[in-house]
């Protein structure tokens, strides 16, 4: 489904003396089918912004249209459950968000939501279990006797059985181990590619967003502050440390190999492997010569 | 989150108020609970009322916010006034509507026990609005120090308050943030029969009690940690003094007070 943002402000607690404006006058377009990350410091309005995605805020000025549906302050959506069972959230430490007897009761709990068939929610949990690095002996345990990472696998899963087209991402990896975290964007970008899902990332980790999103948005103070593809966006060093962000690891070790070498290569979102490869050929063509 | 209920809402500020000394707010609020009571006529209901509005305006806590505040009870406050008029049988007929007939009585007997209502919603509300509760609790717990001779727990009642105080909103994220994701698994909890909107409660409070249990053994933890044993021999980052400007307020309520005793008489 297509995203679209025109305009969008969201104000909390408006008329009193606590208003807070979160987002500010916000527009962009994302595309069937794209994966998109969004970043920015904290209070810069991304757990806002999602919140719009599948109507749990609607926009206090301006208008957000996702597929179909469309929502603006005096015109809410009649089938919210619909525009929710298309788009799933999964929510920062959604593990918290477990309250089944059952891990097989908990992920069924949304499905059963939106009023798919026993048999097909079966069958859609015998596929996700592997996907999400679960294994069967597990369904039948409480979900609270698993381990933290074991909890946040089972609640993915919750959202994924939903079958939703677009996948919204709050920070899914936080406060995993690193070989977690690497599994679980691994599971996200096959998801995306297999299922053809539109897939929206909420994240800190710059590095996740050069490898897997082709689409970059930089909040700031809850207006976008710059927009544009990975390698375009994440070589202004400059731009991005007034905001307090910092180029993606391999931006910064490209930088240091310029200074170092004054041989410069140009980011283009190559791997690590990639890159080794180029530095071997410099340094084997500065010695032919 | 819920914008109409401000009980317990403070609003910052630098007015006279504000500095006031809490625990001179909670004896005056105290003792205009009980005073409110005895008036009795037109002229000590204003003088009350001036009290009330005054201490409201010096506070510059918005009016508009204040009277927001208040629609939760409007309907009670109405409700009395409706209940006079028809049940008292003083003073003399107005006019009479088949059954009903409207006195006098009614008419101002009504209006006095909504006036009570309305000042005694609006001084509570003005002492929440202008303290924050960690002071409500630091001056509770120094009224309430004269207890301790009788083994009364006052450190620790007071420390329950505090923590509980300082769980409130945080408590209240929870529930928000948990509803938020109940909700995008098609959680409906807004619409449908009843029966249906109490199941969609499972889903909200079983992680929500979970997590305040999980939060509760994480703070004890590391208040032991951090040598925490109890109220004796503990000192205070924040001292209550009792300035000026208390006495001050002293003095006026209490002329307050002989004022209202005065025109009782009236």
């Amino acid at each position: 489904m297509d995203i679209t943002f025109k305009n969008v402000s969201y104000i909390y607690q408006r008329n009193t003396p606590f208003a807070h404006k979160a987002v500010d006058d916000l527009s962009f377009h994302i595309p069937s089918g794209s994966f998109v990350a969004i970043i920015g410091h904290t209070g810069s309005g991304k757990s806002t912004l999602i919140q719009h995605l599948n109507g749990l805020a609607i926009p206090s000025e301006g208008e957000v249209t996702i597929g179909d549906f469309y929502l603006t302050n005096d015109k809410k959506p009649k089938n919210m459950k619909e525009l929710r069972s298309r788009v799933g959230v999964v929510f920062q430490y959604p593990e918290h968000q477990l309250f089944e007897e059952t891990v097989e009761k908990d992920i069924a709990f949304g499905p059963e939501n939106f009023g798919v068939s026993k048999d097909e929610i079966n069958k859609r949990i015998k596929d996700l279990i592997p996907a999400v690095g679960l294994s069967e002996a597990l369904l039948e345990r409480s979900p609270f006797d698993l381990s933290g990472g074991q909890m946040r696998r089972v609640a993915i899963a919750g959202v994924l059985a939903v079958k939703p087209e677009v996948l919204v991402l709050d920070e899914p990896t936080a406060g995993l181990d690193p070989r977690g975290q690497k599994e679980m964007m691994e599971m996200f970008y096959t998801l995306h590619k297999e299922q053809g899902l539109t897939t929206i990332l909420v994240t800190h980790s710059m590095e996740d967003a050069v490898k897997y999103a082709d689409h970059v948005i930089i909040l700031n103070q809850g207006t976008k502050y710059m927009e544009g593809k990975p390698e375009e966006v994440f070589i202004q060093k400059e731009a991005l440390h007034k905001v307090q962000l910092d180029v993606p690891e391999m931006v910064q070790f490209l930088n240091l190999f310029e200074n170092k070498f004054g041989k410069s290569i140009p980011f283009e979102r190559q791997s690590i492997k990639e890159i080794a490869q180029s530095i071997q050929h410099i340094v084997k063509g500065a010695e032919k010569p | 989150m819920s914008n109409s209920l401000i009980i317990g809402q403070y609003v910052p500020g630098q007015s006279l108020v504000h500095k006031l000394d809490p625990r001179t707010k909670i004896t005056i609020i105290f003792f205009f609970v009980f005073i409110v009571f005895f008036a009795n006529n037109l002229v000590s209901y204003t003088l009350l009322t001036v009290f009330a509005l005054a201490s409201m305006f010096i506070s510059r806590v918005p009016i508009r916010f204040i009277l927001k505040g208040l629609t939760p009870v409007w309907f009670l406050i109405v409700f009395t006034f409706i209940l006079h008029l028809f049940v008292t049988k003083e003073g003399t007929l107005i006019f009479d509507l088949y059954i009903f007939e409207f006195y006098t009585g009614g008419v101002i007997q009504g209006f006095a026990i909504s006036m009570r209502f309305f000042l005694l919603i609006l001084m509570t509300s003005l002492l929440t609005l202008t303290t924050t509760p960690i002071e409500i609790t630091d001056a509770i717990e120094d009224m309430l120090h004269p207890l301790k001779k009788v083994k009364f727990p006052v450190h620790e009642l007071a420390l329950m308050m505090s923590i509980s105080l300082r769980f409130i909103p945080t408590l209240m994220q929870e529930t928000e943030k948990i509803s938020r994701a109940q909700a995008s698994r098609g959680v409906d909890f807004k619409t449908g029969p009843i029966k249906e909107r109490a199941k969609a409660v499972v889903p909200l409070l079983v992680p929500l009690f979970v997590s305040a249990f999980k939060r509760a053994e994480e703070l004890a933890m590391a208040m032991e940690a951090r040598g925490y044993q109890g109220g004796e021999g503990r000192t205070k980052l924040r001292e209550l003094k009792i300035e000026k400007r208390d006495i001050l307020i002293y003095v006026l309520f209490a002329c307050v007070i002989a004022g209202l005793i005065y025109t009782r008489n009236y």
